[in-house]
């Protein structure tokens, strides 16, 4: 027998390299001969295969069932996902061709087998075929230039952290926007002027004839307008003639927030960046505002300041930008939906300060409630008002007319402003403006306590949206009263958390979530996936049945199920991947939120599978599996029958 | 070779199989997985029938260090020696042409060992396996091969009735514990069925996925697996 027979590559491995870039083009005795020297390795899900500065590569992974993630880890442990990557795909190819240890951390997300090509067969590839040099240096100057530039932005969100502002963090030298540009003092104004046209800039430097390092003044836009056309100046003068002389500097370590001081006491508008005595650029008052335009901090703050509720209208509709740009720095999901709830709550505080003034002080104490996912503050562009208005028990009759007169303006002009914001009313007419909706305290407890007693379907879907109420302005001891009275009640009621739980569990996860997407048949939404109701929703009603059976009082899905975990109620393991879990599908809902607004559409949930991306899908159907795992607890806590 | 080739049922033990119970006289379990050599083999048999029905082809991978070496395969046609072209087991898409182009079993059975070397065999349901090849191996060899095996059968069952136990504390004793099946369940890359070669490697993909996931990955040494599940099946002395 011929000794060949020992060393046949399986078809299999030829048929996947050869559907594969760039190995595709290799011709087929290179091919074979690559395959002859692979080697399959098997991962289970969870596996590191490299870490970060550590890691030494002596093959790259070729993926051939399977899929990993790439993810960087911060001094402080924080994680930051970079890219996932799937069946074809390969792992460790710039390391290997930069002869350094890995520069990401990688991880299987499910159960992987590699194809393992030797260091030296890949490099050798690399220095004869030319295709393969191409094509892994084109990958890497965009994921080159993706990475420095993540890293970069990562570093500054740790610099600056939620609540600090730009201005005080970013230095002058890093919003230098154009390279220094200038002219000799003996050029004319409209040679400077036609400089300034091809360069696209309202500023241009003048400096010494014979020293192109020795600024002397500046002309802006405005100069030109005013000295020249409007003077009907000869434009063959020198410009120096029209120049401001001094120029105002600032040195490039400043802050901004220094620059935006030094023009406001001298008024100026552009400023001369310095660094090591040379001047490298120029900033402006524009550029400064636009970094005070997109820092939340001081959105919050103008709001605060607002004196005229109709001042608050056009503030509010600045929000999706402030929240388009903590998106587009890759803050977390759960971070961007507590500042989306605490710029909205900031708007109903001034607002219901401003009313009260207004309207003058409340005969008896109230309380407005947040329902919903406003209560549970997990909102995200679409925000129906769902609220409520809770006042303490009237002494008498008298007092009881007074404080329902009261609260009716009260709340009827309050959700007119809301309207006026941007916020639409529930459909539902789940506000304080319905009468039924607009109560003392006792009325309250009796609402919660035939909830309790009469499960009845209408009854849960009360339950989904009063359960999560949040006291969000007045006096906040009225709702824990409230809290804890439901507290009482439902630990006793055994048999409604069974129905909640049972509602939870009614719910079906995608499984076949690649092959075959349960999606909507037909109608709008055809073929597309309902990420509110499919994915978010059960994430939310476990962590409701759960937190009223335990008497946990937070509202906010990953704050209950922190508490659960932290009590012992679910292991810390399942907590860790809820939260991965539930923190993707609101990420990807925002996303998807954000781009539809962006477009001009009204903002809905529904996702059309097809358009995601093989890491988003991934993550999803992971996802899935954990409400599975949810549903899974929630079977043993409340079994059928 | 030529005598075993020229008398069968002698006496006088082949070469080969000399070298290969030298290999196994001081075998030691106690070894890292990582340190042996697995050899995943399947054959392909004219029949069942443990008297009547030969091997006619041998396919087998080799692994080192727990990862498949692709550049170390085997795969062999045998030439039967009672060939009925008519037969209805040839499902194995091999023609009786090809049987009759191939080695017989006195080329390919040394040279079979001598690719197995010092390595362990693994196999799914590998004692079918293991009772052919010492059929020919006491033929045309003189005696039987002293590679310890393993099955990945019994190791699919060990995996799936710890799991089991971890979720339900019972566990579902009809479950089927078929190649094809299990890949499927398993999610394992799929290869051709009926080929020994193919065979041999969704065996051997098998066997890295179970060995891999056993005990969450916490099994280290070969006396480690034997007592995760009590997979062996025969241990080289029949």
């Amino acid at each position: 027998m011929s000794a060949d027979q020992h060393f046949i590559a399986p078809e299999v491995v030829i048929e996947f390299l050869s559907a594969m870039m760039p190995f595709d083009e290799l011709d087929d005795a290179t091919l074979h001969e690559v395959a002859r020297h692979i080697r399959v390795d098997f991962f289970p899900k969870g596996t590191r295969l490299l870490t970060a500065g550590e890691t030494e590569l002596t093959h790259l992974f070729l993926i051939q069932k399977g899929g990993v993630k790439s993810f960087i880890t911060d001094d402080e442990g924080e994680i930051t996902l970079k890219d996932f990557r799937g069946e074809g795909a390969y792992v460790g190819a710039l390391p290997i061709i930069r002869g350094t240890r890995a520069n990401l951390d990688v991880e299987t997300v499910e159960d992987t087998f590699c194809f393992l090509l030797p260091r030296e067969g890949f490099l050798e590839l690399i220095q004869e075929q030319p295709g393969f040099a191409q094509y892994y240096l084109k990958s890497f100057s965009e994921k080159i230039v993706n990475t420095a530039y993540t890293e970069l932005r990562h570093h500054k969100m740790i610099r600056r952290g939620d609540e600090e502002l730009y201005l005080f963090t970013i230095e002058v030298g890093d919003i230098i926007k154009q390279e220094l540009r200038k002219i000799a003092s003996s050029a004319t104004i409209q040679e400077a002027a036609r400089a300034m046209t091809r360069y696209r800039i309202g500023s241009l430097f003048i400096h010494e004839e014979n020293d192109p390092d020795a600024i002397i003044g500046i002309i802006t836009d405005r100069d030109l307008r005013a000295q020249v056309v409007a003077a009907g100046l000869d434009y063959k003068e020198p410009v120096s003639r029209i120049m401001t002389g001094l120029v105002a500097k600032i040195l490039s370590r400043a802050t901004c927030f220094d620059a935006l001081l030094k023009m406001m006491t001298t008024g100026v508008h552009h400023l001369a960046v310095e660094r090591k005595g040379h001047i490298v650029g120029v900033v402006t008052s524009h550029d400064i505002m636009l970094l005070q335009g997109t820092s939340p901090f001081s959105l919050f703050k103008e709001i605060g300041k607002q004196s005229r509720i109709e001042g608050l209208y056009p503030l509010s509709q600045k929000i999706p930008d402030i929240i388009r740009n903590l998106i587009k720095e890759g803050a977390k999901a759960g971070n961007i939906a507590r500042m989306i709830s605490l710029l909205n709550d900031q708007i109903l505080e001034r607002l219901l300060t401003l009313l009260e003034e207004e309207l003058g002080p409340p005969p008896v104490d109230y309380c407005w409630l947040l329902l919903g996912s406003e209560g549970r503050r997990e909102q995200t562009f679409k925000t129906d008002q769902d609220n409520a208005i809770i006042y303490a028990d009237p002494a008498n009759e008298q007092q009881e007319q007074i404080a329902r007169e009261y609260f009716t303006i009260f709340a009827r002009k309050a959700i007119d402003h809301l309207v006026n914001c941007g916020y639409p009313l529930c459909p539902g007419e789940i506000m304080a403006t319905n009468p039924k909706w607009c109560q003392p305290v006792s009325v309250w407890k009796k609402y919660f306590a035939s909830w309790i007693a009469a499960p009845a379907p209408q009854e849960l879907l009360h339950a989904t949206i009063f359960f999560d109420f949040r006291a969000e302005f007045g006096k906040v001891a009225l709702a824990d009263d409230l809290r804890k009275y439901l507290g009482e009640l439902s630990g006793r009621q055994e048999i409604y958390l069974l129905h909640m739980a049972r509602e939870c569990m009614a719910s079906r996860a995608p499984l076949s979530f690649f092959k075959n997407f349960i999606v909507a048949k037909n109608g709008e939404h055809r073929n597309k996936l309902d990420i509110k109701t499919q994915g978010l929703t059960p994430f939310v009603n476990f962590a409701r049945v759960l937190a009223l059976k335990y008497g946990v009082r937070e509202t906010n899905t990953l704050s209950r199920l922190q508490v659960l975990s932290e009590e012992g109620h679910i292991s810390e393991e399942l907590w860790a991947s809820a939260r991965e879990a539930y923190e993707m599908q609101m990420q990807l809902r925002l996303i998807h939120q954000l781009a539809q607004i962006e477009e001009g559409v009204l903002p809905d949930n529904h996702i059309a599978p097809d358009q995601l991306s093989d890491l988003e899908k991934r993550m999803l159907k992971e996802s899935f599996e954990v409400i599975e795992r949810l549903q899974g607890v929630l079977k043993i806590l409340f079994p059928v029958g | 070779m030529l005598l075993a080739g020229l008398c069968p049922g002698l006496r006088t033990r082949h070469p080969a199989l000399l070298k290969n119970r030298v290999l196994f006289k001081d075998f030691n379990q106690s070894r890292l997985l990582t340190d042996y050599t697995f050899v995943v083999c399947d054959t392909e048999l004219t029949g069942l029938n443990r008297r009547r029905d030969e091997i006619i082809s041998i396919g087998a991978v080799r692994i080192v260090n727990l990862q498949i070496e692709l550049s170390q395969s085997f795969h062999c046609y045998i030439k039967p020696k009672n060939i009925d072209p008519n037969a209805a087991t040839f499902v194995h898409r091999i023609t009786p042409e090809q049987l009759l182009d191939a080695p017989p079993l006195e080329e390919v059975l040394p040279a079979f060992l001598d690719f197995c070397g010092d390595a362990l065999l693994v196999g799914h349901f590998i004692s079918i396996d293991m009772y052919f090849l010492n059929k020919a191996a006491r033929r045309v060899l003189g005696g039987m091969m002293s590679n310890p095996s393993i099955d990945t059968m019994r190791l699919a069952k060990g995996y799936k009735e710890a799991q089991c136990i971890d979720h339900f504390g019972g566990c579902d004793q009809s479950a089927s514990y078929n190649l094809d099946l299990l890949s499927e369940e398993f999610n394992l890359p799929r290869f051709k069925p009926h080929d020994a070669l193919e065979d041999a490697l969704q065996t051997a993909y098998l066997f890295l996925f179970l060995v891999k996931k056993l005990k969450h990955g916490g099994i280290k040494t070969l006396k480690e697996l034997y007592l995760a599940g009590r997979i062996f099946g025969l241990m080289g002395r029949g």
